[in-house]
């Protein structure tokens, strides 16, 4: 027996990406332990699937080292399985927060035991590489929707750290990709500016947010966080701070607003040189001066190096 | 056949117009074979080689059949309307990729050639141009000329550079060309100025134009549907390697950075034909301070290209491009976990993929989306070795 029409079913994928790099300075100082972080976590995801019946998360652990989901739809199948056996049909969804909390508890200590293992060459959390596994892992639920379900997704960052020195187009690839694919990246930083975090907000339209003190994470989550990034606009919430998209030369590191790209690498110089630095490649030195020889009587200061 | 006839399926109206692609002593197999044929379309850009030289900075010319063989219907809702679509996402998804490129637009109908729009970096500009003509439903008519177009594109394409990647694609829906002269004397005109043709035919082969593509070293495709279609524009939206012959370059551009004025505000260059907007935010060029009110944009005063480091950032995924994986068989009864997703893979009911630089196991769902969308592989880039 076949319903004729399928019903209509809205969700929302809300993917967390949870920084515990320990060399974050909140976490040395002993000033917020990540267990409280990590209750703030599980309140928050808990809330986001009471708004909806048919609403998803998933909670990923990063560090220098490695990303890894400690929460996800494989855990949430072991839960069906279990209280399909004990004859609880459906189980309550009571029940269902309890095991989240439990999986994410005992995810987390292996992820950490894990982690403890090797050490860290890095002070930088692999942020690439997990908003990376969050795409793939969206994409995949989003190839899996019932005939007639529309699901939005997005993802969180909660981050304490200060460094910049993930890798730069990796991330950015993933941030175009977020881009393209309407899933919007808020970022909660509990302490400092991140640079790169502010950019994948802007670039995906999603909300950045630093805590001006270090109490009341599941407050800040829940007031600025909860609604999706499209209905943002009615709340009276922080806007995002300005930035200056202006490059950083490649020869001097300094801020560029005439520069000279490399053809084959796009590598910015500030000056013309003969040669790329990066790709080895030989300039024609004449082919740098016009780019389009316009009809209009041009203006531009010929460079004859 | 009956114009009033129904077809049941979207792809129908392709596989008889691809006959010669599909295996016609298997004609049980068809279905399957146009699957086939749109499968490998999906996974052509995974097979590209990692360290060629790329052309960053392109000269593309498209020309656009505008025969009355536009009007047919076996494209949704006709072959016009649906390269009309699928060719405004073109310009904007090459702009994207393509952030130091130029493109120009010509059309061909009533057996002569007309340049809609000239060589630039403005897709506004033709986007406007296209909507003006090819937009209009009422453009297309006469028969096509190849070899008229290609001169139009030769004559501009001649006086350019030696830098840059030059490349023509012609999407045609006309089963001939009505050519003044001889085309193999064209052919060699564009071989001698490394240009390269590439063709999207919606119809069906035609032994000319095949011999046109191969000669130039471009790509000659027939469609099956408007999916199909889509796929190979994507295609073809990256770089592609550059010959040898060809120099590199340093191309002057201005990175402006958005600033706010105090009033009173002025006018934008960008919007002038519109009387200006009025604005307290815009970006001004850092060698003539013109206003502007988006990037990127070519500054109309001096030429220098605007952008934000932003649209560089856009296409540096092509530099460092993601080696295929490879298919491996795991013992029946094992189970694996896709590195990307956390799907757990059913073996042997499923694929496993490997990537041989980070020893993960991917699912087929992650392993094409991480080499056509992502760009970038999940268990790669935790590792801290790598340059980029
Ligand atoms: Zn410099
Ligand atoms: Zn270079
Ligand atoms: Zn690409
Ligand atoms: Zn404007
Ligand atoms: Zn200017
Ligand atoms: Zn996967
Ligand atoms: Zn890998």
């Amino acid at each position: 027996m076949q319903s004729e029409t399928p019903k209509k079913i809205f969700s929302s994928l809300l993917v967390i990406i949870l920084d515990v790099n320990p060399a974050q300075d909140t976490l040395l100082s002993g000033e917020i332990k990540l267990s409280s972080i990590l209750s703030s976590v599980v309140a928050f995801a808990n809330s986001h699937l009471m708004l909806r019946t048919h609403n998803k998360v998933a909670v990923l652990a990063s560090d220098p080292n490695s990303c890894d989901f400690i929460y996800s739809d494989q855990d949430e199948l072991d839960f069906k399985k279990k209280t399909v056996s004990s004859c609880k049909m459906g189980g309550s969804q009571y029940e269902l927060f309890s095991h989240i909390d439990r999986s994410i508890k005992f995810n987390i200590v292996k992820f950490l035991k894990d982690a403890a293992e090797e050490p860290h060459m890095s002070r930088d959390t692999v942020f690439g590489a997990s908003c990376a596994k969050a795409l793939c892992y969206i994409n995949r639920l989003q190839s899996n929707l019932f005939p007639g379900e529309t699901m939005n997704s997005r993802i969180l960052i909660i981050s304490g750290c200060d460094n910049e020195g993930d890798k730069y187009i990796r991330c950015m690839n993933t941030f175009f990709t977020a881009q393209k694919q309407n899933v919007a990246i808020d970022v909660c930083s509990l302490t400092h500016d991140v640079t790169l975090l502010k950019q994948a907000c802007y670039i995906t339209e999603g909300s950045y947010f630093r805590m001006p003190k270090l109490e009341g994470l599941l407050l800040y989550l829940q007031w600025i966080f909860l609604t999706e990034p499209s209905s943002r606009k009615k709340l009276v919430i922080p806007l995002a701070p300005q930035l200056d998209f202006r490059p950083f030369c490649f020869c001097h590191g300094t801020l560029t607003a005439i520069g000279f790209v490399c053809s084959l690498c796009l590598t910015i110089y500030c000056k013309i040189s003969p040669i790329c630095t990066t790709c080895e490649a030989v300039f024609k030195v004449r082919s740098a001066i016009a780019v389009k020889p316009k009809k209009k009587k041009i203006k531009t200061t010929t460079v004859n190096n | 056949m009956d114009e009033t006839e129904v077809k049941e399926y979207r792809w129908e109206g392709g596989y008889e117009k691809t006959w010669e692609e599909v295996k016609e002593d298997e004609v049980g197999n068809v279905e399957w074979s146009v699957k086939e044929i749109i499968e490998k379309s999906k996974r052509l850009l995974a097979t590209r080689q990692p360290n060629v030289r790329l052309g960053m900075m392109r000269h593309l010319f498209v020309i656009v059949d505008s025969s009355n063989s536009m009007v047919e219907k076996d494209l949704k809702p006709t072959r016009q309307l649906c390269t009309y679509k699928l060719l405004q996402d073109f310009i904007q998804d090459y702009f994207d990729q393509n952030p130091i490129s130029q493109l120009g637009l010509i059309t061909t109908r009533n057996s002569s050639a007309e340049r809609i729009s000239e060589l630039s970096g403005n897709r506004k500009y033709h986007l406007e141009e296209l909507k003006k003509t090819f937009g209009d439903f009422n453009y297309c008519n006469g028969l096509m000329s190849v070899q008229n177009s290609l001169e139009i594109a030769l004559s501009v394409m001649k006086m350019l550079p030696s830098h840059t990647s030059k490349e023509i694609l012609i999407i045609g829906s006309s089963l001939s060309s009505c050519d003044p002269g001889e085309i193999n004397t064209t052919i060699e005109m564009l071989k001698t100025n490394n240009i390269r043709v590439s063709m999207i035919h919606l119809a069906a082969e035609v032994r000319m134009f095949r011999h046109l593509c191969n000669e130039t070293k471009g790509k000659h495709n027939v469609i099956v549907d408007d999916v199909h279609f889509k796929h190979i524009l994507w295609s073809l939206v990256e770089p592609v390697p550059l010959p040898n012959s060809v120099d590199a370059s340093c191309v002057k551009m201005g990175f402006p950075q958005e600033l706010e004025q105090k009033p009173p505000f002025t006018t934008c260059s960008c919007h002038l034909a519109e009387g200006g907007k009025l604005n307290a935010k815009g970006f001004f060029c850092p060698q003539c301070n013109s206003k502007y009110c988006e990037l990127p944009v070519e500054c109309k005063c001096c030429g220098l290209i605007l952008v934000s480091s932003l649209h560089l950032a856009r296409s540096l995924h092509h530099l460092v491009p993601i080696k295929p994986f490879i298919k491996i068989e795991l013992e029946e009864g094992s189970s694996a976990y896709c590195y990307g997703c956390r799907k757990r893979i059913k073996v042997p009911a499923e694929n496993v993929y490997f990537c041989e630089s980070c020893k993960k196991h991917y699912c087929d769902g992650c392993d094409i989306y991480v080499h056509n969308t992502l760009h970038v592989c999940p268990g790669c880039a935790v590792k801290r070795d790598e340059k980029r």
